[in-house]
């Protein structure tokens, strides 16, 4: 309850009347305001504004002028009855005013009060000026009157100077209200109220009245709309369609008089004014009034009178009563109150003003910690975010420019007072600061305040502890370096500092920091990978030299993972100076194992086809298997593992200088290797005898055969095989084991010999049966080979079968030359008995022939020639 | 001579917002220009958001309206006070605007009940399970102010307060806060007696029964306490009432009779 709506203001004390003056009905146009008397008296007064600015305004933004009302009386005139007057209207358009008194109504002049000589209309119960008659005709007005005996109501037209009675309409029952708009009337019978068409007759029940209660009150509030006194001191309306659209006021049982002011309706009773608003029907204020007797509205202007005394009820400014009602917290009815005047208001000055309380209401929301409201609140009015983050102790960066906008939104200075320091309450906000920030930063709300927004929300999660720190850090982002650094050294997120630096292009500084933490210097748990991080952070880095500046550290720290800022780096840096693989592998030395990685690296992965890096990384392998067999208890395992990729870059690559390896592991027992070495120098011999005598590994030498003929063709082939067999069997006759590997060398592979040559060198004494499976398939081998080449000769010979008939086709008919005949190339005659003729039948010159011959297409273009003469 | 000029330059100027000869007098003589005409404007151009039908929920007091009402509308249960004359909401539904009158119960309003019902597209008699009388007072007294709502008006009887009632499984609701769970009252009217009164409603009416919504549909039981079936009786009725707007929009005529004769008067306004 309790806005402040409107203001009392007394126009006219009872000292400006004479003594017992009893004022009966007003009327008020313009500044011109009339009283009708009980004792038969109209005065004019002139009612004038006066602008009081005050000067002690504290709270008033706009500087308010207090207004107030004086009266200075121009006319009085006595009508010469002893009756009361009993309405009053004026039609300033005409110069006229309208009197009834004693049942008749007579027109005066306006400015002299002089009667005119138009006619009266007598039998007069009450009457009424159309508010929005149907003529719009400017020199007349609609009267509308309750005839006071024969149970009608008539409708007349004034002009300045004529009377006319447009209408008579009788009405069910005697009328004693009246109030009209266009076509329709609505008035009040002795115990109900209707509207009436008077155009049609037609009669719409609005609803009864109680006929005892009281008087009843009908008021024309706006275009086809009425306000009617129910029961219950209820304040209904009803439109003339008889529908009611607006929810009713309630008033005290014995109102006097109702009067419109936007957007409230105000009520007139034996002790109060009441005002009601239109938007929710809630009473607004009670003003102390007592002995009124009419309440009015005129053009806007409320008027309340006692029997002595005129009193102007002056609205307060809208935006007034709506900071009003913010500041006691009544935001709903605020904002009703803002959402009704927006017709009421221009338009840029009511979104300005609408905005303004929507961001009011939307603090006070916050401050109720009323988050989602408040959220809308700002959203909608578009609020300056800096407004909100302002509040919240050091969350602007101290470069912020930002001064909050005056009159201040709020009166809170910072969060400690609006919380008055509750711990709890203070994390509430921060956390809806939090998602009201996240959820604006990339809208347009934050657009220019982008710095301010993601500092903001930097130090809110820092504070927190909330994981969308590093996610904020990494993704786009406008945080002040400086502030935000500080920040989070205070909160000890050193990690999220080292990528607010390299956010800002503070590689060296981030890194710097991240150094520190695996160091151990600092201490942030944030990453427990962070070398990882770091190092990985060093592979994608551009800047050269910071990477050389800490390659160092990272190989000290782990040539194993270090290595991968050069194996893992782009391939185009390769070919760059900075990183160019000679320059990496000399720096490497110092790093046996990361060296032996980036060799890896650069012979296996990248295929790098270099003599250098091939023999360089297989010394480095036979350096590591050799430093791995000289340990006390070598892990065979590994010894094992470290020979299986020796032995695979041998045999792998071509490149390697194998004498310099054979030297270097002469001595040792790396004989597989030797084996190898000797294979990429086609020494077969020795390479097979290293496998077959020294090492006995028969699949080992097998296999040598296989992937040393691979790709070679069958004589090859066959003459490694052939070798190891006659090794095997130079042994045979001292170890059974030769024997036994001879054939089943022989019988697994019989494809791959001579089978004649290989049955000389075999021993007597073998068996047919131990043989057989050799036997078996060598023959079948030969026999295939015999067959594939009978099919090849056969179908070689029908092939020259064909040409042959082809050649003999061509040879049949004899070639006439006339001189008829033209060459088909140069269309000349043949001189010579010489010419070509090509497979289609054409002739031609031998010389055009040849010339022709490039362009072999010719003999198909041309007609061909007529063969017979 | 030149005075009248003045005048009548200024009476055509504003005669444009409707109120003619009357509206000059600020215009001219008067410090604040406009104002005054602006606010007159408010009232013609904006009863905010315009309705496009109308429900009406009637019974006799006391039987929970406006707890009804309340509980769909603030989803909550609230204890009200007799209600006053009338209240009303605007409810928004799909692209639509739905008015909801709440209307009082109380003998001393009923008359003002046919002026809420009118051009009503659809009207909630409410009465309380545990109380029959309030099912007769549908029939005998409030039944006779749907007189004026449409003539394609949908009707829906709702027995309200089923949660005092033995009938009632109280399982799912109430924290025990009130002993009343425990002593129930006995169901005075079953829905049969509703799906009768609806029927008869119908004869009333003069309405053809296979064409009106079958009856069983119509009649909901509810508890605006617990928010049983609330939504259900409101959701049920916006959707029976929906096909009316877009008929009423198809037609393009508006329901309001009368109005539309006084409009012509708008155009001459503008001699000039």
């Amino acid at each position: 309850m309790s806005v402040q709506a409107f203001r009392l203001v007394c126009a006219s004390e009872r000292e400006q009347f004479p003594q017992g003056i009893h004022i009966e009905c007003l009327e008020c146009s313009g500044h011109d305001l009339y009283l009708g008397t009980s004792d038969c008296v109209i005065y004019h007064l002139l009612l004038v504004e006066q602008q009081l600015s005050e000067p002690t305004s504290l709270v008033q933004q706009t500087d308010q002028p207090c207004t107030s009302f004086t009266t200075t009386q121009q006319r009085q005139r006595q009508l010469g009855l002893k009756k009361p007057i009993c309405e009053l209207r004026a039609a300033s358009a005409l110069s006229r005013l309208l009197v009834l008194c004693d049942n008749t109504i007579s027109i005066l002049c306006s400015e002299s009060l002089e009667p005119l000589p138009a006619p009266k209309i007598r039998g007069v119960l009450t009457f009424t000026l159309n508010e929005n008659p149907v003529s719009g005709d400017p020199f007349s007005v609609e009267l509308c009157l309750i005839s006071s005996k024969k149970r009608t109501v008539q409708i007349f037209s004034v002009g300045q100077e004529r009377v006319q009675l447009i209408r008579e309409v009788a009405t069910p029952e005697q009328a004693c209200v009246i109030a009209a708009d266009g076509l329709y009337l609505c008035l009040a019978l002795s115990s109900r109220y209707i509207t009436l068409n008077y155009n049609t007759g037609h009669c719409q029940d609005l609803f009864p009245y109680p006929s005892d209660q009281k008087k009843p009150i009908v008021k024309w509030i706006s275009r086809q709309e009425f306000l009617l006194a129910g029961p219950s001191g209820l304040g209904m309306f009803a439109t003339v369609a008889g529908i009611t659209q607006r929810a009713p006021v309630r008033w005290s049982d014995n109102v006097i008089g109702a009067a419109i002011s936007f957007p409230y309706v105000l009520a007139l009773d034996e002790e109060f004014i009441t005002v009601h608003s239109m938007l929710d029907q809630q009473k607004k204020q009670t003003l102390p009034f007592k002995e009124g007797i009419i309440l009015q509205d005129f053009e806007g202007r409320v008027i309340v009178a006692s029997c002595n005394g005129v009193y102007v009820l002056i609205p307060l400014p809208l935006e007034k009563q709506i900071q009003d009602l913010l500041s006691s917290q009544r935001v709903e009815e605020a904002l009703a109150l803002a959402k009704g005047a927006r017709r009421n208001i221009p338009k840029e000055k009511f979104q300005v003003m609408y905005r303004r309380i929507l961001q009011q209401a939307g603090f006070i929301q916050f401050a109720k910690l009323q988050f989602l409201e408040a959220k809308e609140l700002f959203r909608s009015s578009q609020l300056d975010i800096r407004e909100l983050i302002s509040l919240y102790p050091l969350m602007l960066p101290s470069s912020s420019s930002f001064i909050r906008t005056h009159p201040p939104l709020h009166e809170y200075a910072d969060l400690n007072q609006l919380t008055r320091g509750d711990q709890e309450k203070v994390n509430k906000c921060k956390r809806f600061l939090m998602t009201y920030l996240s959820e604006i930063r990339s809208t347009e709300v934050a657009n220019g305040y982008q710095e301010d927004v993601d500092t903001a929300l930097l130090k809110l999660y820092a504070e927190a502890n909330h994981e969308s720190l590093l996610d904020l850090l990494v993704s786009e982002n406008s945080c002040e370096v400086s502030d935000s650094a500080s920040w989070l050294e205070k909160h000890k997120k050193y990690f999220a500092l080292g990528l607010l630096y390299h956010y800002n292009k503070q590689d060296a500084a981030a890194l710097q920091i991240w150094v520190k933490i695996i160091n151990g210097e600092l201490e942030d748990s944030t990453r427990p990978d962070l070398f990882e991080y770091v190092v990985d952070f060093l592979t994608f880095s551009r800047d050269q030299h910071l990477v050389w500046q800490y390659a160092d550290w990272v190989l000290q720290k782990s040539e194993q993972v270090g290595v991968r800022i050069f194996t893992k780096r782009s391939p185009e840096e390769y070919t760059q100076n900075g990183f160019c693989p000679d320059k990496i592998v000399s720096y490497l030395c110092k790093y046996h194992k990361a060296l032996l990685l980036f060799l890896e690296h650069l012979v296996l992965e990248k295929m790098l086809q270099k003599e250098k890096y091939h023999t360089h990384l297989a010394v480095l392998y036979v350096e590591e298997v050799q430093r791995l067999n000289a340990m006390d208890s070598p892990d065979i395992e590994q010894v094992e593992m470290q020979r299986g990729r020796l032995q695979n870059l041998l045999r792998q690559s071509d490149l390697y200088r194998v004498h310099l390896l054979i030297d270097k592991i002469k001595g040792t027992d790396l004989h597989m290797e030797r084996a190898i070495l000797h294979g990429k120098l086609e020494e077969h011999g020795q390479a097979l005898d290293i496998l077959v005598h020294h090492l006995k590994n028969f699949a080992a030498a097998e296999n040598y055969c296989v992937w040393n003929s691979e790709g070679r063709d069958t004589p090859y082939r066959q003459h490694l095989f052939q070798l190891l067999l006659s090794s095997y069997l130079t042994f045979a006759s001292h170890d059974n084991s030769f024997l036994v590997a001879a054939v089943d060398l022989l019988n697994n592979h019989p494809a791959e010999f001579d089978a004649a040559s290989v049955l000389r060198l075999l021993p007597e004494n073998w068996s047919v049966q131990l043989l057989s499976p050799f036997l078996a398939g060598a023959m079948r081998e030969h026999v295939h080979a015999l067959r594939m080449s009978q099919i090849t000769i056969g179908l070689a010979k029908a092939e020259n079968v064909v040409y042959k008939q082809e050649k003999l086709n061509l040879r049949e008919k004899p070639i006439v030359l006339s001189d008829k005949k033209y060459c088909s190339v140069c269309r000349n005659p043949f001189q010579e008995p010489v010419f070509v003729r090509y497979p289609s039948g054409q002739i031609v010159h031998t010389h055009c022939a040849t010339k022709s011959h490039v362009n072999s297409s010719i003999g198909v273009h041309l007609p061909k020639p007529n063969k017979q003469t | 001579m030149s005075q009248s000029h003045d005048r009548v330059a200024v009476c055509i100027w504003n005669a444009v917002p409707c109120r003619g000869e009357r509206l000059d007098a600020t215009g001219s003589k008067d410090g604040r220009p406009g104002s005054d005409v602006m606010q007159r404007l408010w009232f013609q151009t904006s009863s905010m958001k315009k309705p496009d039908l109308k429900l009406v929920l009637l019974g006799d007091m006391n039987v929970g309206k406006t707890s009804l009402l309340h509980r769909y509308m603030e989803r909550r249960f609230q204890d009200t006070v007799s209600t006053v004359g009338g209240a009303f909401y605007l409810k928004q539904w799909g692209p639509y605007n739905i008015s909801i009158w709440d209307t009082a119960g109380r003998e001393q309003f009923h008359g003002l009940g046919s002026m809420y019902c009118r051009a009503a597209s659809a009207v909630i008699l409410t009465y309380d399970v545990s109380n029959m009388q309030s099912l007769l007072e549908l029939e005998d007294r409030f039944l006779g102010l749907t007189d004026t709502a449409n003539d394609d008006c949908i009707f829906a009887v709702v027995g309200n307060k089923i949660d005092l009632t033995d009938d009632y499984d109280s399982e799912s609701d109430m924290e025990g806060e009130r002993p009343r769970t425990s002593s129930k009252i006995r169901k005075q009217v079953d829905l049969e007696d509703a799906i009768a009164l609806y029927k008869r409603i119908m004869k009333y009416k003069m309405l053809d029964e296979n064409v009106v919504p079958a009856a069983e549909k119509m009649c909901f039981e509810t508890s605006a306490k617990t928010g049983y079936n609330v939504d259900g009786l409101f959701e049920g009725v916006f959707n029976m009432v929906v096909p009316l707007i877009v008929k009423k929009k198809a037609s393009g005529h508006d329901e309001t009779v009368n109005l539309a004769q006084s409009k012509p008067e708008k155009s001459k306004n503008r001699c000039c």
